[in-house]
């Protein structure tokens, strides 16, 4: 389980490996923020090694999709596997992100 | 001193030449005749001897005095005469006492100071008995500490003495128990503090002795007269040796200065005390996990009586229901309600997270929902007046819940829902058909849009309303595989036909056959209606 963030031009790419749970969520949203306290302004948040993300996970992500917005700034997400794209589209997420299938579709979509 | 004497009343039977004694306790002090029985005063003169001198001869109204200083630790003299018929003491006779007076002397000394040594260990015996009496039969560490710093001040003989604790969370030392001094009055000491003896001792898990004037410091004066005695208390602990706190003893009643014996009976009480303040605090830690796992049990059986009998929507509907929360509380949650024109509500709700906080979220979404409920047969309003119960505290918590809430119409043959971000709802059919009720909106709180409703055909008698969390799909095997939905819905067409009551069990049975041993990682509800 971990977070890694890149910047690919001016978008900030966050790669989260294994799993997006209660324990770890924290983390990933403090990276975030203290990017976006920096000034980065595009997200781009990619699950390709990603198995798994319960419902406190989606609570982080609604979070920080909110705080990116308010700052001016937007966020995709990409790479979602079958079963999260199913989570995301059972519970209408779908319509609060927006998601690519592949990292370059995200990239090019800002 | 009793074999002297004679010694010395046969002497005098035998010479007629009186034999004294003479001892003097301290510097200044008179004389006093220790042995034998003098006719008057002892002579000024005698203090004049210089040690290791000769004998010295003393006229005396009565006659002549032969005087001789006795070697050792004690200001001592040997003075013969003044005999009968006034004749001169012989210097041979105090030439053959006085090897034999020094010695017996030098042993009533060894003698005295043997009993005093005994008495002192007597006493600290005394103490160490008395401290553990204190300690076996007292649980608070505030009597406890009042009691025994009464006792080692007593033994130890100082006016003034003091107890004080290390409190982790402010990194100071508490004064628990004081003696000359009030312990509120008394102020509590950083440990970083350089001028505090109490704080160095701590520091430096080494006892010291204070002497008067030195290290003085405001925060102490309140325990502290002339010379102070500092001990550490130390615990030992399978993490290895830790101070807990510090011992201080002053304003001696002697006046006599803290010896090492002092510091090392204060430094045996110490680490008892240390025993003793450990011990406490496990028994309180273990009251506090106690009276926690009783509360949580407590807050568990509440929270399980706030979900409603499934009977109280019977005889139109035939309800089966079962929450399992993964801690003592959670937050999945269901609701029934017995509406107008044989209507009946159905509700399942899944507050993100688990533990209080959800809990908390979900008595309160429970509470909401039934009041809204009464109000409309319309399932989407009663979702938005329950957003808008609720909007606050999921904004401030960063929480949302996942709502379905069904109104079955069995009259009129129609489901009227609406679906906020729950994905696990479905209609199983007569024939065994399965269709998903899919969420209509994302979870409430993630949106503040008005929740949308639909509705779809319902067959009185026939139809299964099946509702459940993610804690079913997401029950984990030993080797981590999820149960997931399919075997759910399978289960449930399977047994479409059996009383709701027997088709859950089957699920259940299928869901402990899944998981074995492995423990359940999040809160599950399942609920199946039929009308």
């Amino acid at each position: 389980m971990s977070f890694s963030i890149k910047k690919q031009g001016e978008i900030c790419v966050v790669d989260v490996e294994g799993q997006l749970i209660v324990g770890n969520r924290q983390e990933l949203k403090q990276k975030v923020l203290d990017e976006l306290e920096k000034g980065e302004k595009k997200f781009l948040i990619d699950f390709s090694q990603t198995g798994y993300i319960d419902s406190s996970g989606l609570g982080v992500l609604v979070s920080l999709s909110k705080k990116i917005r308010e700052q001016g700034g937007e966020l995709r997400l990409a790479n979602l596997n079958d079963d999260l794209k199913t989570l995301f589209e059972l519970t209408k997420l779908d319509t609060l992100f927006q998601i690519a299938d592949t990292r370059e579709r995200a990239l090019e979509s800002f | 001193m009793k074999e002297l004497g004679a010694i010395l009343a046969a002497f005098t039977d035998a010479t007629q030449c009186a034999a004294v004694v003479w001892t003097q306790p301290q510097g200044g002090a008179p004389l006093a005749a220790e042995v034998g029985s003098p006719s008057g005063d002892a002579p000024a003169i005698l203090e004049l001897i210089p040690p290791g001198g000769s004998p010295v001869e003393v006229h005396t109204p009565n006659g002549s005095m032969l005087v001789a200083l006795l070697p050792g630790p004690r200001r001592a003299w040997l003075a013969l005469g003044p005999c009968a018929n006034r004749v001169a003491p012989s210097s041979g006779w105090l030439k053959f006492l006085l090897p034999v007076v020094t010695h017996y002397l030098q042993a009533s000394l060894e003698v005295e100071h043997a009993a005093n040594e005994l008495a002192e260990r007597y006493e600290e015996i005394n103490l160490l008995y008395t401290t553990s009496e204190i300690l076996g039969r007292t649980v608070s560490l505030e009597e406890a500490a009042k009691t025994i710093l009464h006792e080692i001040s007593d033994t130890v003989g100082a006016s003034r003495a003091s107890i004080l604790v290390h409190d982790p969370s402010t990194d100071t030392l508490q004064v628990v128990a004081a003696r000359g001094a009030g312990t509120s009055a008394a102020p509590a000491i950083e440990v970083s503090d350089d001028c505090s003896v109490s704080a160095t001792v701590f520091r430096s898990r080494r006892s010291m002795i204070a002497e008067t004037g030195e290290m003085l410091c405001d925060q102490e004066k309140l325990y502290r007269n002339g010379a102070m005695l500092s001990v550490p208390i130390m615990w030992t602990g399978p993490g290895g040796s830790r101070p807990l706190g510090v011992v201080n003893l002053s304003e001696r009643r002697s006046g006599q200065p803290f010896t090492a014996g002092d510091q090392k009976l204060v430094e045996a009480i110490a680490t008892q005390i240390g025993t003793a303040i450990q011990n406490a605090r496990l028994v309180r830690a273990s009251i506090d996990q106690q009276r926690l796992v009783y509360e949580m049990s407590l807050a568990h059986d509440l929270q399980m009586k706030l979900l409603p009998a499934t009977s109280v929507v019977a005889p139109e509907a035939e309800v089966a229901a079962r929450v399992l929360p993964a801690e003592s509380v959670g937050g999945d949650f269901y609701h029934l309600f017995r509406l107008g024109g044989r209507r009946t509500g159905v509700m399942i709700g899944d507050v993100s997270s688990h533990g209080y906080r959800a809990a908390l979220i979900m008595a309160l979404a429970m509470s909401a929902s039934a009041i809204h409920a009464q109000t409309t047969i319309d399932a989407a309003e009663t979702l938005s007046a329950l957003l808008a119960s609720l909007r606050d505290e999921l904004e401030s918590t960063e929480m949302f819940i996942t709502v379905f809430y069904g109104v079955i119409d069995p009259a009129a043959g129609v489901l009227r829902y609406a679906n906020t971000g729950h994905p696990h709802a479905f209609i199983i059919s007569a024939d065994g058909t399965v269709s998903r009720l899919s969420a209509l909106d994302p979870p409430l709180g993630m949106t503040t849009g008005r929740p949308d409703g639909a509705s779809r055909p319902w067959r009185r008698g026939s139809d299964l309303l099946l509702l459940f969390t993610d804690g079913v799909t997401d029950a984990r095997n030993d080797a981590g595989v999820r149960l997931g939905e399919q075997p759910v819905l399978d289960i449930v067409a399977k047994h479409r036909h059996e009383p709701t009551a027997t088709i859950l069990e089957h699920v259940f049975d299928a869901l402990r056959a899944h998981i074995g041993e492995s423990a359940r990682p999040d809160d599950l509800a399942l609920v199946i209606a039929r009308t």
